[in-house]
């Protein structure tokens, strides 16, 4: 009925749509497809942005796969280990087939992973009904903590990411007292910056910046998408399934992502196969097992999101960012207070995976003219697309102003090798973690013992003690390693 | 250097954090409490990135050509770019979004090296028109209409 009454099945189409395109243009990761979403999602109903958003995310783990297989150049980060067997099938004029191959897999990592989604999310997030503020602000903590621990090569680096976004956080109206913080008399920065804008301009602007005068993309003509036949089916069976628990497993670790995922399934796919030697010579399972790992990732990487608040990954971080504009808040309210969200998303996501048999067919040959168009011309649409979506928001250029700032602290971070993602989750959980800290103390009268008090607040606190001191102890040996390695 | 920057964002995140007023409605903590904190996290994780840097990184390889290309566009090309595209800001705010908007569109193309040609100016028009389409007509949404017009 959801899916006749409503536009859900067009929105899930155009996002996916939408997603398939951007993940098939290099530079273009799932998270700036659906960052450049999300001024549009304002003014959509709730449960259309949220479809709009996750059905773009499903998209682009498929897109990215395109340019993988056509040009040996992935369209997403987690579509590097599909670029090994699947450069190779084209090479040897097998490009139809290892694009069909592509898509199977994608369509079944994706049912697999929705399917996890749907079992496991509501009962996960039973869990935070005994949650106190006291518990909030710990999880807020944790999140905080394995992000910065699990993005990138570096804690410290990891951590600076996170404390320059809850800085973001702190500008605007103090939650308590009603003071203002940091807005140096703007009255546009009364209500704090937007997670939207601090997303568009570190993940879509600072990519503009890097790119700039990047050498083009060597050409690609177009090819037909063989769907694999039914013994082909049967042969990359085991890889799919080892591609879907791995991806599965990923998916719910923070931070972890698709492409360890789909590294990952490569690798175990090798080991477990009865043809390992066929392995980057064109194997039919070393496209299979990734592909549907990423694809996996794509519904999992929801769960810690839906369930606690934690966005596992920069996707996830953006379908969050997209949550708050609607006064959404994950964990069990969002399943109590808006099931009509939570079913739509189902459905939306379900509807997309199973539209991604047709939609990955019909829109090969505009995914491959985008990639063969010049890139200046690209580049110059897409800062169209930021500044008309932007503006659209609130009306003012102050809001473009904020993207371009961001974007060049983006670049910079970019630079300096800082990841995006703890400055993210910075900015988005800032507020939660400040006042749910600050009204545990209203409660407790000052007294910090009120965390001692709540067990769960406990355990989350020495967990992420223990996130942060095990990365530590990771980097430390690392660093003697290279001390040793430089001596010999 | 990236340490160098790190303290001095909290040297200045500090500076107006102690500039912010206080309220006979705060907490315990109040709006110091949380920034204060973090610019005294971000002060000490800068140092401890400077030294870091200083003790270990040392025995770290020089960068290779592989991983400059993989750090993108020179900060001066790329900050180029921006303040091409940043003329939207500007020019919309003067003459409106459709002038912003081609404005954006060839400037970004030039500055990427595409040379004048018919087929710039069709797809410099067409993208105007298609973003002016789906914004202002389709979606409804408020674009810049300019002081002078």
């Amino acid at each position: 009925m959801l899916l006749v009454t409503t536009p859900l099945v067009p929105v899930s189409v155009v996002g996916l749509a939408w997603g398939i395109l951007g993940g098939a243009l290099p530079g273009i990761s799932p998270s700036i497809a659906m960052a450049l979403l999300l001024p549009f999602t304002y003014t959509l109903d709730p449960t259309l942005a949220i479809v709009l958003l996750a059905t773009a995310y499903i998209g682009a783990e498929y897109g990215g796969s395109i340019p993988a297989i056509l040009i040996r150049t992935p369209g997403t980060n987690a579509a590097a280990a599909t670029v090994i067997d699947g450069y190779e099938m084209r090479r040897q004029g097998r490009a139809g087939e290892a694009l069909g191959i592509s898509l199977w897999s994608g369509v079944v990592g994706g049912l697999f992973g929705l399917t996890v989604l749907i079992t496991l999310t509501e009962p996960l997030s039973r869990l935070a009904l005994a949650f106190r503020p006291t518990s909030y602000f710990g999880l807020g903590v944790l999140g905080l903590s394995v992000i910065a621990s699990l993005s990138g090569r570096s804690l410290l680096k990891g951590l600076a990411a996170a404390i320059l976004g809850l800085m973001v956080a702190t500008i605007g109206t103090d939650p308590i007292s009603g003071v203002s913080r940091f807005t140096f008399g703007s009255p546009e920065l009364l209500e704090g910056i937007a997670p939207i804008f601090v997303m568009v301009g570190l993940y879509a602007v600072s990519e503009l910046m890097r790119s700039s005068g990047a050498a083009e993309i060597p050409r690609q003509e177009s090819v037909r998408i063989q769907f694999p036949s039914w013994g082909v089916m049967k042969r990359i069976r085991r890889a799919q399934g080892i591609g879907c628990f791995i991806g599965t497993f990923e998916g719910l670790m923070p931070g972890a992502g698709g492409s360890i995922a789909a590294f990952l399934s490569y690798n175990e796919a090798r080991r477990w196969s009865k043809r390992p030697e066929e392995f980057g010579k064109g194997s039919e399972e070393g496209i299979a097992a990734p592909e549907s790992a990423n694809n996996a990732v794509a519904s999992t990487a929801l769960i810690p999101l839906l369930s606690f608040g934690i966005p596992g990954s920069n996707s996830a971080a953006v379908l969050l960012g997209g949550l708050l504009i609607h006064g959404l808040l994950p964990g069990p309210r969002l399943f109590e207070q808006n099931t009509d969200v939570i079913i739509g998303l189902y459905a939306g996501s379900f509807v997309a995976v199973v539209s991604l048999l047709v939609m990955g067919i019909l829109i090969l040959p505009a995914c491959v003219w985008l990639v063969n168009r010049p890139r200046p011309y690209l580049s110059g649409f897409i800062f169209a697309l930021v500044f008309s979506g932007i503006y659209s928001v609130h009306g003012t250029l102050v809001d473009l102003g904020i993207v371009l700032v961001a974007g060049v602290v983006g670049y910079v971070m970019r630079y300096f090798g800082f990841p995006f993602l703890p400055a993210v989750l910075g900015v988005v959980l800032g507020g939660l973690v400040e006042s749910n800290y600050r009204r545990s103390l209203v409660l407790s009268g000052g007294d910090h013992a009120i965390f001692l008090e709540d067990p769960i607040a406990v355990g989350l606190l020495i967990a992420a003690l223990l996130f942060l001191c095990g990365s530590l102890a990771r980097e430390w040996r690392e660093a003697a390693r290279r001390r040793k390695e430089a001596r010999a | 250097m990236a340490s160098v920057l790190l303290l001095s964002v909290a040297a200045v995140y500090y500076a107006a954090t102690v500039r912010i007023p206080i309220s006979m409605l705060a907490d315990e903590v109040g709006p110091h409490g949380l920034p204060t904190i973090l610019a005294a996290l971000l002060g000490l994780v800068g140092l401890s990135l400077g030294a870091r840097a200083l003790l270990t990184d040392r025995h770290l390889p020089s960068p290779t050509a592989a991983d400059r290309e993989q750090q993108g566009a020179s900060p001066l090309r790329a900050l180029g770019l921006l303040a091409t595209g940043a003329l939207y800001v500007p020019v919309a705010w003067l003459l409106g979004h459709i002038p912003a908007l081609v404005l954006v569109l060839a400037g970004v193309a030039f500055y990427e090296g595409m040379k004048p040609s018919w087929r710039m100016v069709a797809v410099v028009g067409g993208g105007a028109a298609f973003f002016w389409l789906l914004f202002s007509v389709i979606l409804g949404g408020p674009q810049p209409t300019g002081m002078l017009f």
